[in-house]
C-alpha cells in the first residue's frame, strides 16, 4: 500500500476507484503512466465489490474484483487515495491540471494495522453498517468489509466516543487519534472521472413502505444477503429472521418515473433482479420468485438467454407495476398492481419485497472545476461532447469520462467504457507532451 | 533432487467450494503429505491479504512450490503465477488445483464426493509440483505496428486512436469505400450530425496521418506467423479509375453505363451503375468499376480518360505485432414469407426503411404508392422462440423509433404503429420511446407465442395482433407499408476470421475470452476484437469497445517485446524419425519438417505452440515430450488420482 504523497505530479489523476476507474488506472499503468487513483470511500472497489455474482456469467463478483484490485494496489505506476477527495480542479495549459487532494484522517497506520479485528472486539459502539447497507451493525473501529483494500481498520469518528479501548488492545500500535486532514496540491497531465453513480433512495416513493415495512429491503441489500461474504449465513427477511418462501422483486423503483424526477431506465436493474432470482432459486430451493415488471430489458451478451433460462428454472414473471404495498400482521405484504395479462387489479401477498432501484447520478462532480465547465447532461450525469465518435470526451479537452458516470451502465460496458477512456487520456498525453 | 517444500492452499470462494466441499477435510487429507510443509485453508484466495500471506509463507519458510486449490487456472492461473514471482519464487513452480468447476459446481448433488474428488485433485497437483521445475520465458520480438481490419467507425477510430500512440496502422476494408454501416445512415438519435459526417470527419482526420496506411477494396487473404509476428498478405482489387479523374468526365462515364445492378448501398431498394459510387461526399473520393458485373463495353472509356482497364490486382506483403479485427455485422435477412417479406410488395426491412426516407422528401413514396400507415414488427430475426438467433440485437428498438420519429417529422401525415415484444430503449434512450408515444405513435404488444400477422386481403396488407396492453383484444392495421425491424447478425463471409481461427459464441459473434476480465481479447493470442463483430452494439459503444481494442493491441506489442511460454513441445532428434504426424495433429501449424545434421525431424516454433500436448500421443517413436508435462509428471498424478 502506497500511502504518503511522495511525488506531487502524476501522468494522470482518476477519480473514483471502482471497476471503471480502476481498469482506467490500470491501463494508463501498465502503458507506463504514473497514476493517482483517489476514491472517497475507504476501499477501492466501488460497488462492484460489494455484488454476489454477476449476470449473465454468475461469475462470483469477488472473484473476479479482488484480483483486479490486488493488481491495483500493487502496480508501481499507481498510488491510491482512499477517503480522499479531489476539489478545486484547474486546468493551467493543455498539459497541465492542478487539483487540490483532501485526505481524512482514518486515525489508522494502515501499513501497520494487520486486520486482526481486536480494536473492533474492544470498541463498545455500534452503528448501521453502511457496507452492509445497514443490514447489521458494526462498531466505530471497524475494517469496512472482509475483501476491502487496503485491509486495514479505520475509526469513524463521527460515532467514536473517544474510549481509547482501541487504541489499548491494539497489538502494532497503529491507532493514532492525532491524525489531520491532509492537503495535497496535485499536477497532473490529464484527468479521468470514474465517478459511479448512486442508487435511488426508496424513501422518496413512500407508498413501497421501504423503511416502514421490515421487510421491504431493496435489491443491494438482498445482494449482500446472497454474497459470500453475507452478514447472515442464510437468507433471511430482516423483520423476524424467517426465512422467506414467497418472494416478490418490484423493478423501476426510481426508474422510468418522471414523478420522481428520473424518467430514464437505469439500464441493470431487470439484469441483476434475474440474477438476484436465479441465486435465491438455488439457495432456496423451496421459494416462489415473482418478479413484476414493465418491459424486460435484456439487451446485452447473453442477457436474453439468460432471462429464457430464469423463466426455466421457474422465475415467475408478472407484467405490471406494483402500485402500492401493505403490511399484515405477520409481517407478509401485500402488493396491490395492474396486471396487464389478466387487465384486472390484483393483489398477492408476499413474505418478504425487494425493491430493485435505479441508478442517479453521483451528484456535483461538475463542482469540482474551478475554471473551466464540466458539461452536465439533461440528467446531471457527465456530458458527452462527442457522445458517438469519442464517447469518453467531455466538455473539457484532457479530461475524460468512464462508467456508470456518464449514465446507467452495467460492468462489461462500463469496462469497455473505461478502455476508451484510458486510450483518449494516453493519446492525450502523447499529443500534448 | 532436493526434497520439496510444498504450500498448499485450498480456497472456500466464498461459498462457491466451501458450500460443497468440505475444505477443511481436504487440508487435512493433504497436510500429512511428506512433501507437504504447510496447508491453509483461505475464504478468497484471490484476495489481496491471503496473496500477501503467501508470498509471506514463501519467503519466511523457504517453500519451493506452491499449489493453490480453487477456481478454473482461466481465471486465476496468472494471479498465483505472479504471487510467488513476487516471492522470488519461479513462477513454473506453482501448480493449479481446480476444484470449483471440477469439483464443488460439477457435483453438487453430492457433498461427500465432492469432497473425495478434491482430495484426489489437490494431491495430484501436489504430485506435480514435486517434479515442477524453474523454467524461463521465451522472449518474442513484436512489431509496433496493427492491422485494423474493416475501416468501419469501429475500425477508423481504433486506427486513429493507435496512431495517436505513435503506433504503424494498416487499415484494411474489404468494400472499396470506409465507412461501413454508418456511412449508410443519415440521421442519427442523440446528435445533429449524420452517419455520413461522422464517418467524413473520421475520414478525415485519417488522412492527415503519416503512420496510417489505408487499404480498401482490400482483402487479407493469408495469414503467417503469431503475435508480435503476423505476417499478413493482402489482394487490392484495382478501381480501374486512376485518382487523377476530371469530375465532369466521371459523372459522364456513370450516366453512359448500360449496366444496372441493385445497389447494395441502399440494400437493393434502387439499382446501381457498374461504375458507381455510393454517395457524393463518399471517401476515398475516387468511383470503383465493379469488375464482376462490367461488360467491360467501353462505353464509359470513351467519355473518361481516368478509366483504366490495365490496373492489375496486387498483392501485397504486411507484417505487424497485433491484428484488431472489426469487422462489423450484416443486418438480419428475413426468411422468403418471414411477416411477408419478399412475398408481399410492401414489406422491407429496417435498413431499408431508413435509406428510404433519407431518399425521399416532400411524400413518402413506395413502388409508386403514397405511404400513410407504417406498421413496425420487431425482433424479426432477434429472441426467436423457434430459430438460431436467441439474443437481443439491442439497437433495433431505438433505432426503430428514431427512424420512425424521423419519419413522422419528414412526412408529418404519416402514423407509425409499432409491433413490439416489451420496449428495450434502456438507459437514456428512454427519452426517444417518451417522444415517440407523446408524438402519438401506437405500440402494440405481443409475447413470443403470440407474434402478429401480416396477410393480404385483395389489395390490402392486414398486420394482425392480439395486443396484451388491451386485455389480448385482437387489433388490425391497413399497412401502407410493413417494416420488419431485422437484428443484427454476423457478417455472412467470415473468410478472414477462418483465417485467424477467431473462436465464435453461441450468438455466432467473435467471441471475447472474458465478458468482464478480458472483453476485447480472442484466445488467439495477439487478436482482438472490437465493435459489433463481438455482438450487436449501437455507434457509441462500438467506438467505446474500439478504443478498448486498440488499448489492449497496443500495450500487447509497445514494449517491443513479448513474453511467450516455455511450455511448449520438445523434439527428441535422435529418436524423431518425421513421419508427420504430430505437424498433422498440430491445431496451431506450430510444427514443420526440417533438417538437422543430415537428419529430416519435426521442428516446433516456440512463438506459435501452445503446449496442447496434441502432438505428443501421436508420435510413435515417443520423440515429444512438453515441458512441465513429462511423461514421469502425467504418470505420477495419475498415481495420486486413482
Amino acid at each position: 500500500m502506497k500511502d504518503s504523497l511522495k511525488s506531487s505530479s502524476y501522468d494522470a489523476l482518476v477519480i473514483g476507484a471502482g471497476i471503471a476507474g480502476g481498469e482506467a488506472a490500470l491501463n494508463l499503468a501498465n502503458t507506463g503512466y504514473k497514476v493517482l487513483l483517489v476514491d472517497k470511500e475507504l476501499s477501492v472497489g466501488g460497488k462492484m465489490i460489494m455484488l454476489s455474482k454477476v449476470f449473465p456469467t454468475l461469475d462470483c463478483a469477488a472473484c473476479i474484483t479482488t484480483p483486479k484490485v490486488s493488481e491495483i494496489s500493487r502496480h508501481p505506476n499507481i498510488t491510491i487515495f482512499t477517503g480522499s477527495e479531489v476539489s478545486n480542479i484547474r486546468k493551467i495549459s493543455d498539459n497541465e491540471f492542478v487539483a487540490k487532494v483532501t485526505r481524512k484522517p482514518r486515525y489508522v497506520h494502515v501499513e501497520d494495522c494487520t486486520a486482526c479485528q481486536l480494536c473492533e472486539k474492544a470498541c463498545p459502539t455500534s452503528v448501521r453498517d453502511q457496507y452492509q447497507f445497514g443490514l447489521i451493525g458494526r462498531k466505530a473501529a471497524f475494517i469496512p468489509f472482509s475483501i476491502c483494500s487496503p485491509k486495514a481498520a479505520a475509526i469513524d469518528i463521527d460515532n467514536c466516543t473517544l474510549c481509547g479501548a482501541c487504541e489499548r488492545v491494539c497489538p502494532t500500535h497503529c491507532i493514532d487519534f492525532t491524525m489531520e486532514t491532509e492537503t495535497n496540491e496535485l499536477h497532473v497531465k490529464t484527468i479521468v472521472v470514474a465517478t459511479g453513480f448512486n442508487l435511488f433512495d426508496p424513501n422518496n416513493i413512500p407508498r413501497y413502505g421501504y423503511g416502514k415495512y421490515k421487510n421491504v429491503i431493496t435489491a443491494m441489500q438482498m445482494e449482500r444477503e446472497i454474497a459470500p461474504t453475507r452478514p447472515f449465513h442464510t437468507i433471511l427477511r430482516p423483520g423476524d429472521g424467517k426465512v422467506p418462501d414467497k418472494i416478490a422483486y418490484v423493478l423501476c423503483v426510481g426508474s422510468r418515473d418522471a414523478t420522481v424526477g428520473n424518467p430514464i431506465c437505469s439500464q441493470i436493474c431487470c439484469m441483476y433482479s434475474i440474477k438476484q432470482a436465479q441465486l435465491l432459486m438455488g439457495a432456496l430451493p423451496m421459494a416462489d420468485v415473482t418478479i413484476y415488471y414493465i418491459n424486460i430489458r435484456s439487451f446485452g451478451k447473453g442477457f436474453e438467454e439468460f432471462y429464457q433460462q430464469a423463466k426455466g428454472m421457474g422465475v415467475n414473471f408478472v407484467k405490471g407495476k406494483i402500485g402500492r404495498i401493505s403490511e399484515k400482521e405477520n409481517g407478509n405484504l401485500i402488493l396491490r398492481y395492474e396486471d396487464i395479462n389478466k387487465g384486472k387489479l390484483q393483489e398477492a401477498e408476499h413474505d418478504m419485497v425487494i425493491l430493485s432501484t435505479g441508478v442517479l447520478p453521483t451528484k456535483g462532480i461538475d463542482g469540482l472545476f474551478e475554471n473551466e465547465t464540466l458539461t452536465l447532461d439533461q440528467f446531471s450525469f457527465v456530458g458527452q461532447s462527442d457522445m458517438l465518435a469519442s464517447p469518453a470526451k467531455t466538455s473539457i479537452g484532457g479530461v475524460f469520462v468512464a462508467g456508470a458516470a456518464t449514465g446507467p451502465m452495467d460492468i462489461p460496458d462500463s469496462i469497455l467504457s473505461a478502455g476508451a477512456a484510458s486510450s483518449e487520456a494516453i493519446s492525450y498525453i502523447i499529443q500534448h507532451a | 533432487m532436493k526434497k520439496k517444500k510444498i504450500g498448499v492452499y485450498i480456497c472456500h470462494c466464498g461459498g462457491n467450494i466451501s458450500d460443497y466441499v468440505d475444505v477443511e477435510k481436504v487440508r487435512q487429507a493433504v497436510e500429512g503429505e511428506d512433501i507437504v510443509f504447510l496447508a491453509k485453508t483461505t475464504m478468497f484466495a484471490c484476495s489481496d491479504a491471503n496473496q500477501r500471506e503467501m508470498v509471506n509463507d514463501i519467503e519466511a519458510n523457504g517453500l519451493t512450490s506452491v499449489v493453490v486449490a480453487s477456481c478454473s487456472p482461466k481465471l486465476h492461473l496468472l494471479t498465483f503465477r505472479n504471487v510467488t514471482q513476487r516471492a522470488n519464487l519461479n513462477k513454473y513452480t506453482y501448480v493449479h488445483a481446480n476444484i470449483r468447476e471440477q469439483a464443488s459446481w460439477a457435483h453438487s448433488d453430492n457433498k461427500i464426493g465432492a469432497t473425495e474428488k478434491a482430495i484426489h485433485l489437490v494431491k495430484a497437483a501436489i504430485a506435480k509440483a514435486n517434479y515442477a521445475e524453474a523454467l524461463e520465458t521465451n522472449k518474442v520480438k513484436a512489431l509496433k505496428s496493427v492491422a485494423v481490419i474493416g475501416a468501419g467507425v469501429a475500425g477508423m477510430k481504433a486506427a486513429i486512436s493507435l496512431s495517436n500512440k505513435e503506433c504503424e496502422v494498416v487499415l484494411i476494408e474489404k468494400e472499396p469505400f470506409v465507412g461501413g454501416r454508418v456511412s449508410q445512415w443519415d440521421s442519427l438519435s442523440t446528435t445533429t450530425e449524420t452517419g455520413k459526417e461522422i464517418v467524413n470527419r473520421l475520414y478525415n482526420d485519417l488522412i492527415t496521418r503519416e503512420n496510417i496506411t489505408i487499404c480498401t477494396n482490400s482483402e487479407v487473404i493469408s495469414n503467417k506467423g503469431s503475435v508480435g509476428n503476423f505476417t499478413l498478405k493482402i489482394k487490392k482489387t484495382p478501381r480501374y479509375i486512376s485518382t487523377s479523374f476530371h469530375p465532369e468526365d466521371l459523372k459522364k462515364a456513370i450516366e453512359v453505363c448500360p449496366v444496372e445492378v441493385p445497389d447494395e448501398f441502399n440494400f437493393r431498394l434502387t439499382p446501381r451503375k457498374a461504375i458507381y459510387k455510393n454517395y457524393p461526399g463518399e471517401y476515398p473520393q475516387t468511383p470503383v468499376i465493379d469488375l464482376k458485373n462490367c461488360t467491360r463495353c467501353g462505353a464509359c472509356e470513351k467519355v473518361c480518360p481516368a478509366v483504366n482497364f490495365s490496373e492489375e490486382e496486387d498483392i501485397i506483403e504486411i507484417s505487424v505485432g497485433s491484428v484488431l479485427m472489426a469487422t462489423g455485422f450484416d443486418p438480419y435477412t428475413p426468411a422468403y414469407g418471414e411477416f411477408g417479406y419478399a412475398t408481399s410488395e410492401n414489406v422491407i426491412t429496417l435498413p431499408q426503411f431508413k435509406r428510404l426516407i433519407d431518399e425521399q422528401s416532400d411524400t413518402l413514396v413506395y413502388k409508386g404508392k403514397a405511404i400513410q400507415n407504417i406498421a413496425y414488427i420487431y425482433c424479426v430475426g432477434s429472441r426467436q422462440a423457434k430459430g438460431d438467433n436467441t439474443y437481443c440485437s439491442r439497437n433495433c428498438c431505438t433505432s426503430t423509433i428514431h427512424a420512425a420519429l424521423t419519419a413522422k417529422n419528414k412526412f408529418p401525415d404519416i402514423n407509425n404503429f409499432h409491433f413490439n415484444r416489451g420496449l428495450r430503449t434502456y438507459g437514456k434512450q428512454e427519452i426517444l420511446y417518451a417522444d415517440s408515444l407523446r408524438s402519438g405513435d401506437i405500440y402494440l404488444q405481443s409475447y413470443e407465442d403470440g407474434l402478429p400477422t401480416v396477410t393480404i386481403e385483395g389489395k390490402k396488407t392486414i398486420v394482425k395482433i392480439n395486443d396484451i396492453l388491451t386485455n389480448g383484444k385482437e387489433i388490425e392495421v391497413e399497412a401502407d407499408l410493413v417494416v420488419l425491424v431485422t437484428g443484427m447478425v454476423p457478417r455472412a463471409d467470415n473468410k478472414v476470421g477462418t483465417l485467424f481461427k477467431l473462436p465464435k459464441g453461441r450468438d455466432k459473434f467473435y467471441n471475447e475470452i472474458h465478458m468482464k476480465l478480458r472483453p476485447v481479447e480472442t484466445v488467439i493470442d495477439g487478436v482482438t476484437i472490437a465493435g459489433a463483430c463481438q455482438g450487436p452494439k449501437n455507434i457509441a459503444e462500438s467506438v467505446n469497445s474500439a478504443l478498448s481494442a486498440a488499448t489492449k493491441s497496443y500495450s500487447i506489442i509497445s514494449k517491443g517485446e513479448l513474453e511467450s511460454e516455455p511450455l511448449v513441445a520438445t523434439i527428441d532428434p535422435d529418436r524423431c524419425t518425421w513421419c508427420g504426424a504430430c505437424e498433422a495433429a498440430c491445431p496451431f501449424d506450430a510444427i514443420m519438417k526440417s533438417e538437422k545434421e543430415g537428419k529430416i525431424i519435426a521442428a516446433i516454433n516456440n512463438a506459435v505452440c501452445k503446449g496442447c500436448g496434441m502432438c505428443a500421443p501421436v508420435c510413435e517413436p515417443d520423440a515429444i515430450n512438453v515441458t512441465a508435462c513429462s511423461s514421469t509428471e502425467i504418470m505420477s498424478m495419475i498415481d495420486a488420482l486413482v
